[in-house]
């Protein structure tokens, strides 16, 4: 019945669109959502200075050792505790190694488990928060629930145990254990925007059209959170490098002679009072990408604001 | 001299896109004791023409041109201080949004006193007392007590009335509402417009009050201007603008209203005007409405700007086809 | 009932195509320290029945607060009633399965009334128009290509438009792109819910004028929500007037609203304003007659 039906309309469609005039009119002036976005962020000089700092950071992570003549792994006790130079930028530990291009390295092992751990948190709580935001109800409550539960759980002790747990720590369990301790923010943000997502009419239009729950949520919905989640990925890195810092200086940090700046720093922590530089260098390090990181999603989330509709 | 002069006004917005003309040359006066209604559509520059009057555009807008002479002072001219001074006290002003106009966190007498008290010197006593009077006046039942209560125990018409009581606080001269019964419900809003009648004729005041609504405008304004893209295009009594429109803009929105009353409605199709209001940073060079108008011709309507013109006593036309000079048939639209 | 009222497309009978009996929504409203406990209920729609007949407009009018919106998503069954009778067809959707129940929404459409919020920023409008024929595998990709520019044609718009997105038009246009989404699946029934409340008098006329045509051209009915007593009028055939939650007069248009016989009835169509400054003074003369209804409350 439905079909015989399917053809007259399609004939009356024909006929009534041939018939209509254009009288919607044209477009607004042809808009771009993203190069407004681009050009707003442009404008915070702040966002700027921070997402180039970023950059600077990682180009001199990547291209340090690769550039340098130094070799880090060279053990030379003649060159020990070396000041900072003109061949050795940042000077050289207590093996004589050089510690630029170690500082180098070091970033390289920080960010590259900063980066690998934010997408494994952002994989995780958008799972949850998602599935628990889109259910709803008491699946909803459960889930909510277990999470205020592990909330209560202080951050560093289920880092160490999940490390315990592994017993060893290389590039792996570092993410595993990082991941594990932080993915709770991620997951109620995700699943507060879900559920404020839900209320759009757009939503509600896909349920009247019959839409199966897998399309509303993955069409529908999830496309719709990408802004957020591209601020969140720059709100979450530092703190996952700071973590693995953290770890590393209490001593849970990969084993030598790989370095992180967390050990690079432990390294130098005593040997603090005559080589301050030691310690002073890979913090440096850190704080310029967490403050270049939290600069940049200060700045994202002025400028995927959609707060944009001016009416005189 | 009338209470209120605007000569010439325009506001401009600097945007990347371009300069926004959102008043391009406004002129009208308001006498004590009138009612002027500005009506218009969304974006026709309304709302900008009295914020800029109350020296509240905020950049990147800025009245670029254009004179308010209220009581020997041209506001345009003023400076934070001074205006400050004026705003609350001598002119009062209702936005359009009770439920977000009052701050939850204080309660209602506060807010009512705290005017008073900013303006009029008064001590808390006396500041309070005359709070309950002036609650008594918008008829806000029980108002000793309800002075002490948040905006939140309020309904939105009961807030709209809060917000002429703390605007009408100071005894102004001019008050100025900006669509302020767009966001209430029909029979709520039909009381609040008792209520403006009612203060019209008790105070002494010139009042200016922003709709889009037809039937709002008619029932409490005495003088009525209609915009379009930033400019007035057609300024008459509000009898005769209903009853002899002349600006083929307002014959279009009465036209394009729907009726509540009368024969054949449901049948019937309303007369709607083809196409968009034009863009305000590049707008058409001569008459505004050219684009959309039934009577626009080949002739002057593209490119000679109409100006403002008296056609009868008190009522002014910005067209070159005003409905009194109207041969025969619409020419058609371009 | 008028009978040929369509185009061609096919005749209408005046049947009763949407029953609505003792329809019932209430919101649980829950307190509690550990565990939620219900403690009273909002009677968002208590009690209401009505019906619409193929290829007239059923007006629901009501203020903010009224339960209209609320009654249309029960309709829909976006909302799950607490209790009452939903017939279309004569099949009764409150107990269908998923699986019917999705079939049968191809003949049931919703307009929305927020065009900044009903369709996805994400999606061109093209594929904003084509989802419903997707959603129920109706054609292939170039018939449905084909479809999607038929009916922004059909709404006014130029099919060039297809691969632009929402943000690129206005309210009035995108009301447009919601209206050409719901025709997809040639409805029976649409049900508009405050289409032009967001929109300018003169844009309003417009759609009022595309939803006027294509009614008659597609044999559509509607379930047509407002709180604007002179939009409803002009798109009316037969009138329900709502008040916290139930429904207080229902009739033919020109009866109620020239002899409405509820109180409130008669109070809202005294407290409309009309455009003639003339009137002023016996329209307020009117509404002190209503003057206890029209009160607040306190």
């Amino acid at each position: 019945m439905l079909t015989d039906r399917r053809g007259e309309f399609e004939a009356t469609l024909t006929r009534t669109a041939a018939e209509r005039g254009q009288e919607a009119g044209a477009a607004i002036a042809r808009a771009s959502l993203l190069r407004d976005a681009i050009h707003r962020f442009m404008r915070n000089r702040a966002a700027v200075v921070a997402a180039f700092a970023f950059v600077v950071m990682v180009g001199f992570v990547i291209f340090t050792p690769i550039l340098s003549s130094q070799d880090p792994y060279a053990v030379d006790f003649s060159k020990s505790f070396l000041r900072p130079s003109w061949d050795h930028p940042f000077g050289t530990d207590e093996f004589g190694r050089d510690l630029f291009v170690r500082t180098a390295l070091g970033g390289r092992v920080s960010i590259a488990i900063g980066f690998a751990a934010t997408f494994a948190i952002m994989g995780v709580g958008i799972i949850y928060g998602a599935v628990s935001g889109f259910a709803g109800g008491w699946i909803d409550n459960a889930m909510m629930r277990f999470l205020d539960a592990l909330y209560g759980l202080p951050y560093l002790p289920f880092a160490i145990l999940t490390l315990a747990i592994f017993g060893r720590v290389n590039f792996w369990t570092m993410v595993v254990a990082l991941t594990v301790a932080s993915w709770f923010t991620t997951a109620r943000v995700m699943r507060g925007q879900i559920i404020t997502l839900k209320e759009n009419d757009y939503v509600r239009a896909a349920h009247a059209l019959g839409a199966r729950w897998y399309r509303v949520l993955f069409r529908h919905l999830l496309p719709n959170t990408l802004g957020v989640i591209l601020i969140f990925v720059f709100l979450e890195l530092p703190g996952v490098v700071l973590g693995e810092a953290f770890l590393s200086f209490l001593g849970l940090g990969i084993d030598p002679p790989d370095a992180s700046w967390g050990t690079l720093a432990q390294d130098g922590y005593t040997a603090y009072q005559a080589h301050p530089y030691i310690i002073i260098i890979p913090s440096l390090c850190i704080s310029w990408l967490i403050i270049s990181a939290f600069f940049v999603a200060d700045g994202l989330r002025d400028a995927l604001d959609p707060r944009t509709r001016q009416k005189f | 001299m009338a209470l209120l002069e605007v000569r010439d006004l325009h506001t401009y917005f600097r945007t990347r896109a371009g300069e926004v003309k959102a008043v391009d040359g406004v002129s009208f006066d308001v006498e004590v004791g009138e009612m002027l209604g500005i009506v218009g559509e969304s974006g026709c520059g309304k709302s900008v023409t009295v914020l800029s009057l109350m020296g509240l555009v905020q950049p990147p807008g800025r009245v670029v041109q254009g004179s308010a002479f209220f009581q020997g002072r041209d506001l345009v001219k003023l400076k934070g201080r001074e205006m400050e001074d004026i705003r609350g006290h001598e002119i009062g002003m209702i936005f359009q949004d009770p439920m977000t106009s009052l701050n939850p966190t204080l309660t209602i007498g506060t807010q009512i006193t705290e005017t008073l008290r900013r303006h009029l010197d008064m001590n808390k006593k006396e500041a309070r007392k005359r709070a309950i009077e002036l609650l008594d006046e918008v008829h806000i039942p029980n108002a000793a007590k309800r002075l002490d209560d948040y905006p939140h125990r309020y309904s939105g018409g009961m807030r709209q009335r809060v917000m002429i009581a703390i605007a009408l606080a100071c005894n102004p001269k001019l008050l100025i509402a900006d669509e302020p019964t767009t966001a209430l419900d029909v029979t709520v809003q039909a009381g609040v417009l008792d209520l403006f009648h009612e203060l019209r004729t008790q105070h002494e005041m010139g009042v200016i009050i922003i709709t889009h609504d037809m039937g709002v405008v008619a029932e409490t304004a005495n003088d009525i201007v209609v915009m379009y893209a930033g400019q007035i295009v057609e300024h008459a009594t509000a009898l005769d603008l209903f009853d002899r429109p002349e600006h083929p803009y307002t014959e279009a929105l009465l036209s394009a209203l729907p009726q509540v009353e009368g024969e054949g409605i449901r049948e019937g199709r309303l007369l709607s005007i083809p196409g968009r209001p034009p863009d305000l940073i590049d707008p058409p060079p001569a008459c505004r409405f050219a684009p959309r108008c039934l009577y626009a011709g080949q002739d002057d309507c593209a490119v000679v700007p109409p100006e403002l013109r008296e056609i009868r006593p008190d009522h002014w036309v910005r067209s070159a086809h005003p409905a009194s000079e109207r041969a025969g048939e619409p020419v058609g639209v371009t | 009932m008028s009978e040929a009222r369509t185009d061609g497309a096919k005749p209408t009978t005046g049947d009763a195509l949407l029953t609505v009996r003792d329809l019932k929504k209430y919101f649980p409203v829950k307190e509690g320290f550990l565990i939620d406990r219900t403690v009273d209920h909002v009677r968002a729609v208590d009690d209401v029945s009505f019906e619409v007949r193929a290829g007239e407009t059923l007006g629901l009018v009501g203020e903010s607060g009224s339960g209209k919106t609320t009654t249309g998503f029960c309709v829909l069954q976006l909302l799950k009633p607490t209790a009452g009778s939903v017939q279309f067809d004569g099949r009764e959707l409150t107990t269908m399965s998923r699986r019917d129940l999705r079939e049968i929404r191809r003949e049931m459409q919703i307009v929305f009334q927020d065009p900044y919020a009903s369709l996805n920023p994400r999606m061109t409008v093209g594929d904003i128009v084509a989802e419903p024929l997707v959603i129920h595998g109706v054609g292939n990709r170039r018939s449905r290509r084909r479809s999607a520019e038929q009916l922004l044609e059909v709404v006014g718009f130029n099919p060039d438009f297809i691969n632009r997105y929402p943000h690129e038009f206005s309210g009035g246009q995108r009301q447009r792109i919601g209206i050409a989404r719901a025709l997809a699946l040639n409805p029976r029934l649409i049900v508009c819910d405050e289409p032009v409340s967001a929109l300018d008098v003169s844009i309003q006329a417009q759609i009022l004028n595309l939803l006027k045509d294509l009614q008659n051209e597609f044999g559509l009915a509607y379930l047509f929500i407002a709180h604007d007593l002179a939009v409803v009028r002009t798109m009316s055939d037969r009138i329900a007037v709502m008040n916290t939650g139930k429904i207080v007069e229902y009739g033919p248009a020109e009866d109620v609203y020239a002899h409405p016989k509820d109180p409130y009835s008669q109070a809202l169509l005294a407290a409309v304003p009309i455009p003639d400054p003339r009137r002023m003074r016996e329209r307020r003369a009117e509404r002190r007659k209503h003057k206890d209804v029209l009160a607040e409350p306190v």
